[in-house]
């Protein structure tokens, strides 16, 4: 009998280690998916919306702080998370997120072109209920045409209108200068500048750099030569003299840049201007709101025009970027996301979130611009003719996906952009002093290639 | 007992104990298996998928064009292009590496006071993020701001700034240094490692013959550093050779295609001309170029392995 005990009990004890050894990778195992986000009961009101926006200056943080705990407030359950992306990186990111179906619920402030694009490849929700709910009654007579898309519906809204292209200039530099009047041809810019130039002053800030800002400037220029990007119906134009007049004013600018201007986006242009390195500027509102925070001695000098043309035979323009609101395709909390797309124009809210950069994202809301809690914000009084221009021109302004009331939308601009194919001409012209017409001949030939893609 | 031992142990009591063994093995083995085909395997296999595809990045939707990319990528200027860059930054920087490592070794080899604070304060550049690195390199390269650019022109070397990171080959230099700045304590600590196990009677001996310092370090020290050095040469070439984030973030790759290294070809296609299909080529194209040093680096490691048994 004792054999037989023995036996089994030899047998036995390395299997109960096995077992204990098993055992505890199971329970292990079992630990651990239990502890997966997936397995636990989800509850009804668990919602978590990320929202994305390229506008995260702090002042815009907190508006934006503001909005979101009124919204968790007035939604129980409701969680917001305010994920900032930049005007350089979002179109790599939200390629990225799509790709991934990782895509965030809300995405604002990116231009309205991106949103025609997106939206034409299917990845973004039809913005209409958005728009009734906000009221269409509000908004200031075809604020939304650039959201329509050829389906009837809108691909987003509005949440502000940007005049992106001004000149800004300093009043004691001109007059220090001898300069009466804001240059209004390129011929009287780069004078102007040549005359402000020294004593640590550059004449302008504009950018050589292989990015969006200098995409922006150079689209500025050539439209300021009376040229086009595509004509009306999206044929590729670029390869015009309007284009190599604009590449050579360009050039001709590079020794009146910082040496760093190489680089330079758009935080190092406004910098430029702001801390007082260059004597014009070329950007949006937010100089006003700078300017005053961050170098007040020059505040009761700066002021702003529209950017100079080749000549006065050229009608001056506007590119406005048209700061959109859109959802996403893809996201799961569709309606908590159409509600608070919504919720970010209830006044209160709306108003906290423009006065952060108060003259830079201008209201889209005929209401909004009229309420005193707007119109009294110290930047906007002290400014008064600055902020009108702005609102005038970028109302009737264009960008790389409506250059004019004539053309077609342009749903690859965010592909044009992205792919960096103006700013290299640019680089290619500037800095490598490769042949202009050679170089435009190139990049008709890209611009083709993506407009075929 | 025998008799006991003998009998077939676990008849109708289950599987026999190498078979119980094997399983359980192969359970414990499970996991590695598991990750290393989720992590490495199927991204490997997925690109190669994707490469023989057109595909739009964001919908990832696209059409089958077999050895399309391929024929693009080696007909490409662009490509070609790139790798050249790529073989300028990854000789440079590593070059740079290596000479300032071994001398930054061979310093802290010696008994100074602080020496181990010296020791320590030598790996900060390796541990700070690439991200933190580049913000305040950028700031010191800064035309207006930058530190660089005061001192070149108050010492009087220089009457204007210094376009660091926006000219040609100033852009190429200055990526270069930055990257030698950040990756040369690698090679600092395992020469150093290397230093403190050679024998003392070689440097006995040397002196004794009459050898000066730079025939010691020469005849003594290099010979003894050479295994070590080979291995930190594949192994940066390999690290080099893919660098992404400090380029990208220091010059993006400008002006122009300048600093354009293939890894940035490689986010440029994917992202900013939104081809999957030929971003996944050109990766396979860095793998294949990678996979050679792969193989030396293993032969090496193999015949250490040899001559250690």
């Amino acid at each position: 009998m004792t054999t037989p005990t023995r036996k089994i009990d030899a047998a036995g004890l390395p299997l109960t280690r096995r077992r204990a050894l098993q055992g505890a990778g199971i329970a292990g195992l079992a630990a651990a998916f239990a502890s997966l986000p997936f397995t636990r009961p989800a509850r009804a009101d668990d919602i978590t919306l990320r929202w994305w926006s390229p506008q995260s200056a702090p002042a815009q943080l907190a508006a934006y702080k503001f909005q979101i705990a009124a919204f968790e407030a007035a939604n129980p359950g409701v969680k917001v998370v305010f994920e900032p992306t930049s005007d350089e990186t979002y179109p790599a990111q939200m390629a990225a997120a799509f790709a991934s179906g990782q895509v965030p619920d809300i995405v604002t402030h990116i231009p309205s072109f991106s949103v025609a694009s997106y939206y034409a490849k299917g990845l973004v929700e039809p913005f209409d209920d958005v728009i009734k709910a906000i009221g269409p009654e509000k908004y200031y007579e075809g604020a939304n045409k650039t959201y329509e898309a050829g389906d009837g519906h809108f691909t987003g809204t509005g949440i502000g209108n940007t005049a992106a292209d001004n000149l800004w200039v300093r009043k004691d530099l001109m007059a220090k200068a001898s300069i009466d009047k804001i240059p209004e041809t390129w011929d009287e810019l780069r004078s102007a500048a040549q005359k402000m130039q020294g004593g640590g002053i550059y004449g302008v800030p504009l950018p050589f750099a292989k990015n969006s800002a200098t995409s922006f400037v150079v689209t500025t220029l050539i439209h300021g030569a009376g040229g086009e990007l595509f004509t009306p119906d999206l044929q590729v134009a670029i390869d015009s003299d309007a284009t190599v007049n604009a590449l050579e004013f360009y050039k001709s600018l590079r020794e009146l840049a910082p040496p760093g201007a190489t680089s330079y986006s758009w935080g190092e242009m406004i910098t430029a201007f702001v801390s007082g390195a260059t004597a014009t500027g070329y950007y949006a509102g937010r100089v006003l709101v700078n300017v005053n925070k961050q170098n007040p001695a020059i505040a009761d000098f700066i002021t702003c025009a529209q950017y100079p043309t080749i000549s006065d035979k050229v009608a001056k323009s506007t590119i406005n970027d048209f700061p959109s609101v859109f959802i996403p395709k893809g996201t799961k909390n569709l309606e908590t996301a159409k509600k608070f797309a919504a919720f970010l124009f209830v006044p209160d809210g709306y108003i906290k979130q423009l006065l952060a950069a108060p003259g830079h994202i201008l209201p889209v809301l005929r209401t909004i611009a009229e309420d005193p809690a707007y119109t009294s914000d110290p930047i906007i009084k002290k400014y008064p003719k600055e902020v009108e221009l702005m609102t005038v021109n970028a109302a009737k302004g264009y960008n790389m996906g409506f250059e004019s009331p004539a053309h077609k939308p342009n749903t690859k601009s965010v592909d044009i952009i992205a792919s960096d194919v103006l700013s290299e001409m640019v680089q290619r012209v500037t800095l490598n002093n490769e042949n202009t017409k050679a170089v435009v001949g190139d990049t008709a030939k890209k611009l083709e290639a993506i407009m075929k893609s | 007992m025998t008799a006991v031992v003998s009998e077939s142990p676990r008849t109708g009591l289950g599987p026999s104990l190498p078979r119980q063994y094997a399983t359980i093995g192969m359970l414990l083995i499970a996991p590695t298996l598991l990750i290393f085909a989720l992590v490495i395997a199927y991204p490997l296999v997925y690109a190669v998928y994707l490469s023989f595809f057109s595909i739009y990045t964001p919908t990832l939707k696209g059409g089958w064009v077999g050895l399309e990319n391929y024929r693009v990528m080696l007909t490409s200027a662009e490509f070609w292009s790139a790798l050249a860059t790529t073989i300028v930054w990854t000789l440079g920087t590593l070059t740079l590496q290596v000479v300032l490592g071994v001398a930054m070794a061979l310093l802290l080899n010696l008994n100074f006071y602080f020496r181990s604070l010296a020791r320590s304060l030598v790996l900060f550049p390796y541990f700070v993020s690439t991200v933190v690195a580049v913000l305040v390199w950028r700031w010191m390269f800064n035309d207006v701001y930058g530190i660089l650019n005061r001192a070149l022109i108050v010492s009087g070397l220089s009457d204007m700034p210094l376009d660091w990171l926006g000219a040609m080959p100033n852009a190429m230099i200055s990526v270069i240094l930055v990257g030698a700045w950040k990756y040369f304590p690698f090679v600092v600590i395992a020469v150093l490692a290397r230093l403190q196990t050679i024998p003392e009677a070689l440097y006995e001996a040397a002196r004794i013959d009459g050898a000066g310092a730079w025939s010691r370090f020469w005849d003594v020290t290099l010979p003894q550093l050479r295994e070590v050095l080979l291995v930190i040469v594949l192994l940066r070439t390999i690290w080099d050779f893919k660098e992404f984030d400090l380029i990208y973030l220091l010059t993006g790759g400008g002006p122009v295609t300048s600093t354009e290294t293939l890894p940035l070809l490689v986010y440029k296609q994917a992202f900013g001309m939104n081809s999957m299909g030929l971003a996944s080529t050109y990766a396979i194209g860095i793998m294949l170029v990678l996979l050679v040093f792969m193989i030396l680096y293993l032969r090496r490691a193999r015949g250490d392995r040899g001559t250690a048994t």
